[in-house]
């Protein structure tokens, strides 16, 4: 017998059309290998999409492809990612499960002692046991762990199957992302065979006491533009494939090309904008972008100036114009000496913004008083609440800018005119 | 009414050992707390010594001895015997307070000469109010009788940034104070602890520990390397993460040993420990004279196999893959962020305990000695970015530190972290929590820098003179005090309290008991 696991599709993330069709791609293809190779049935723990109702070109695609599956009679069975969850059911998970393309694995029971109780469900074809938790943003779901109550779970007899949506900190490989919430493994129940998991975006497969195959498939493209970072440094993506009768037979990591890529990384470090710039373009001449993804990144401090000084959008256009399927730049660890953010503590949200403000407006060099000292933090907490202002109900694109930019640069008391 | 609270009356003595005559029908200890009303403030005094006064001869009183046993004179008694016989004690003064202001002086003068003193009462103590941000240690001890109101409560980030040193006896409370102790750290983010718990006690994975505290779901974190409970974590360190500099001051290598160890780390970098494990030393031996420069003899190599394959217990699989026996160390891609993963939890202001139990003991204080060295170095860089002031006080609490900061130790060539900590940790907020039954090897300048000590009982003189010595308030009278003091009693001294405190450390299972009310799970949990 044999399943496929994939997760952390993130279809619909990409913006750029032609990584757009690539994520369509490697998406149809994985389906494809899993009809192909006759899996049994396929699990998909979490973040399919990459939010939970996506534009309707991403569900047009995905439908066709979950009903061929379906049509080919091979159930997925699937737990909400932290990304396209939904508390209240309004997840296109839920449009899938409704017409029975997938089934939604979770069957949680609240106890009136806090306790939750889980239920398995079995697959028709195998007899396997599921069972499995839905992942929510920035950890939250490991309160549910915590409350979970286990014993039920960890007995049950026959081939157990738990999915997961959620960073393991016995599964890190010293590359993860550093923002990564993670909780021990030690949470999740013991006992099952497999522990199909999502949301750790790089294949991973490790055994423990009591635990015994650990199983991240990583995306099969990208859900993080650093996703994007890897796969030019040579990461390989694609999902898993599991054959197994009693126990787990073998676990095997089913690659899928995605793209060909080139990447330019800069070390600004102790340099100035122009001497970044100069590199940037001599190293862009220097390369064959034709069909292929770029992805520039520069890092590092500047010894002066400020970070918007280093120049991208045109070797972004003569890339482009050269062939690049896409152009990826990521400045976003590029700091300067001159300008540089300090973070702040606070007991709540108003109280780091202003020890925010405090921290670093001694940086700056203006000869209007007003934007220094306590009077210049007080200007930008204000004018931080007016640039943070929503969109109101029925308010248009059109008129919402202008409201907030006239109220910004009121609060400045400055004209349009004036720029 | 108010002569019913009088226990005695100044009739002598000098600054420091004041005599005063015991009220008959009370019944004064060592350790007993007294107090002397002055004008406009009171002393508070304590007895470090009691003997006997009387107003007969010693000659006259063993005759009297004699007709009693001798003559069979049952009830020959003195006449009117609470004037003739008495007890004098001995008092030292501890503390001036002043009433209006509730300041807490070191006192200059003796009380006034005859004046009647009493026991203290908690009304006394009201300077010892909890503010902002400390632990609690224990209540207030007068003698054996415990003043309840009284608690004692300590200034959490002065005392952990500037070390703490607990020396007892076995027997005498230390894992209940550490723990006791540590569950008041878990009540703020304000104080990170790495505790290497040897008898892995604290957590509490079968009784009464720190799982059962209301915070441990944020704030303490528990790593052990074999099933883990839930929640809790496996500890696993990555071979990769080990230094060269991590044995210095721990693993007893030679030089040329050292110099074995710094080429394969140059050489191999993060892998020098598997690679090292891995060299065919027939290989090596076969090479004989031919040995290039910066090369190394076979037997110092197989040396080294052995000091490495000792100390980290570790083991060559079918596979060729380093292993080791007890699963803490790991050559593969496991544990690569353990140490950093730890760091950050103490630089929130965690708890993390760490079950050492089944290491040994190189093994257990390299472990501490990889995320101590992280947690300095994090430190060392926040203090020159000006971010040390938002992060918490950090403490390293270690058991046996005289394995580590022993004169013998740190004679050899290379201080070890703990070390470096107990001298300059001060300056970045990361201080030392040491237990030690031998308190006298610890040399003089790392005792003197540890300025809390919580002294609970000891029997051995040398270790009491130790401790004596180099205490923060004068207790050189203090000597029997200490040896009497029974289970869970102690002593504190410190700079940051007036004067030196008994305590009684309360039972942590009354500690745990008296929170467990309101931590009871209810109400449903919304899943979807």
């Amino acid at each position: 017998m044999r399943f496929a696991h994939l997760s952390d599709i993130h279809l619909g993330f990409q913006k750029q059309e032609a990584l757009q069709r690539i994520e369509r791609e490697v998406f149809e293809r994985a389906l494809d290998e899993c009809i192909s190779r006759k899996v049994d049935f396929v699990l998909v723990p979490g973040d399919v999409f990459h939010v939970n109702i996506p534009e309707m070109r991403v569900q047009k695609f995905a439908f066709a492809k979950f009903r061929m599956l379906h049509e080919a009679g091979i159930p997925a069975y699937a737990v909400y990612g932290s990304h396209d969850f939904s508390p209240v059911s309004n997840s296109v998970i839920d449009l899938l499960a409704e017409v029975g393309y997938i089934t939604k694995v979770t069957r949680a029971t609240s106890n009136e002692d806090g306790t939750i109780s889980l239920g398995f469900l079995t697959d028709a074809k195998t007899g396997v046991k599921i069972a499995g938790l839905s992942g929510l943003k920035v950890g939250k779901d490991r309160e549910w762990y915590e409350k979970l109550d286990r014993q039920p779970l960890e007995s049950e007899p026959g081939f157990k199957i738990f999915l997961f949506h959620g960073g393991v900190s016995d599964m890190k490989t010293g590359q993860d992302r550093g923002d990564m919430e993670q909780m021990p493994l030690s949470l999740l129940p013991k006992g099952f065979a497999y522990y199909a998991g999502g949301h750790m975006h790089r294949f991973n497969h490790r055994e423990f006491a009591g635990y015994p195959h650990v199983v991240y498939p990583g995306t099969p493209f990208a859900g993080y533009h650093s996703d994007l970072e890897e796969n030019a440094r040579g990461q390989k993506r694609g999902f898993v494939l599991v054959d197994f009768g009693d126990a787990v037979e073998s676990v095997e990591f089913v690659p899928i090309e995605n793209a060909q890529y080139e990447i330019i990384e800069i070390d600004a470090n102790n340099r100035k904008a122009g001497s970044v710039n100069r590199e940037l373009q001599e190293r862009a001449r220097g390369m064959d972008p034709a069909q292929r993804i770029v992805i520039v990144k520069i890092q590092g401090e500047l010894t002066s100036g400020k970070t918007s000084e280093v120049e991208t959008s045109g070797i972004r256009e003569e890339l482009a114009g050269s062939g690049a399927l896409a152009v990826n730049v990521s400045k976003n660890q590029l700091t300067s000496k001159e300008y540089s953010i300090t973070e702040a503590r606070g007991e709540n949200k108003d109280e780091v913004e202003t020890n925010v403000f405090r921290e670093n407006i001694g940086q700056l060099r203006f000869s209007q008083k007003k934007l220094l000292g306590d009077e210049g933090v007080g200007l930008a907490k204000k004018l931080l609440h007016e640039l943070g202002q929503g969109q109101l109900a029925n308010e248009k694109k059109n008129e919402y800018v202008p409201r907030v930019r006239d109220s910004a640069l009121a609060l400045l008391g400055v004209d349009k005119d004036d720029s | 009414m108010e002569e019913v609270l009088v226990v005695g009356q100044v009739v002598g003595g000098k600054f420091g050992d004041i005599i005063i005559r015991q009220k008959s029908g009370t019944n004064l200890e060592i350790g007993d707390l007294m107090v002397s009303e002055e004008n406009g403030s009171y002393l508070i005094l304590q007895v470090f010594a009691l003997e006997y006064g009387s107003q007969i001869q010693d000659r006259m009183q063993q005759m009297m001895s004699g007709v009693n046993l001798e003559q069979g004179v049952a009830d020959a008694q003195f006449y009117e015997p609470e004037f003739v016989n008495y007890v004098l004690a001995r008092i030292k003064p501890l503390a001036r307070v002043y009433r209006e202001s509730d300041d807490v002086k070191i006192p200059k003068s003796l009380p006034s000469f005859f004046n009647k003193l009493r026991l203290i009462s908690r009304d006394d103590l009201r300077f010892l109010q909890k503010e902002k941000d400390q632990i609690f240690v224990g209540h207030i001890r007068s003698g054996s009788k415990v003043i309840r109101e009284a608690e004692v409560w300590l200034p959490a980030q002065d005392v952990f940034s500037h070390h703490v040193l607990i020396p007892a006896t076995t027997g005498r409370g230390k894992s209940n104070l550490v723990k006791t102790i540590l569950w008041h750290v878990l009540d703020t983010n304000k104080v990170g602890a790495l505790i290497l718990d040897a008898h892995d006690e604290y957590f509490g994975r079968t009784a009464p520990g720190l799982k059962d505290h209301p915070n441990a779901r944020n704030n303490l974190v528990y790593y052990t390397p074999t099933d883990p409970p839930a929640g809790a974590s496996r500890l696993t360190i990555n071979l990769q993460s080990i230094r060269p500099d991590h044995f210095e001051g721990i693993v007893d290598f030679s030089d040329a040993q050292f110099q074995a160890i710094r080429t394969a780390f140059s050489r191999h970098r993060r892998d020098w420990i598997t690679e090292l494990m891995l060299t065919d030393l027939t290989m090596v031996e076969m090479d004989g004279d031919s040995r290039r420069q910066g090369e190394f003899a076979a037997s110092t190599l197989m040396v080294v196999q052995r000091k490495l394959r000792l100390a980290l217990s570790l083991e060559r699989d079918e596979d060729r893959r380093v292993v080791s026996r007890h699963k803490v160390f790991d050559s593969t891609s496991r544990g690569l962020t353990t140490a950093d993963d730890i760091a950050r939890d103490i630089e929130q202001g965690k708890v993390v305990v760490l079950d050492t139990s089944k290491l040994g003991d190189e093994a257990e204080l390299l472990v501490g000695n990889i995320i101590a060295t992280r947690l300095l170095e994090n430190y060392k860089n926040a203090k020159s970015t000006g971010e040390l002031d938002r992060k918490p006080v950090a403490t390293i609490v270690i058991e046996e530190a005289p394995r580590v900061i022993g004169e013998d130790v740190l004679t050899s060539k290379n201080d070890n972290i703990y070390a470096t900590i107990a001298k300059e940790g001060r300056k970045f907020k990361v201080g030392l929590t040491a237990i030690t039954q031998l308190s006298s090897v610890i040399p003089k300048t790392i005792l003197a820098n540890m300025n809390t000590k919580i002294i609970l009982g000891n029997e051995m003189r040398q270790e009491r003179e130790a401790i004596i010595a180099s205490a923060s308030q004068d207790l050189s009278e203090d000597d029997k005090n200490i040896a009497s003091l029974d289970k869970g009693e102690a002593i504190i001294t410190s700079i940051f309290v007036p004067f030196a405190m008994p305590i009684k450390v309360p039972l942590f299972e009354d500690v745990v008991k008296s929170k467990r009310g309101g931590t009871a799970r209810d109400g449903k949990t919304k899943v979807f």
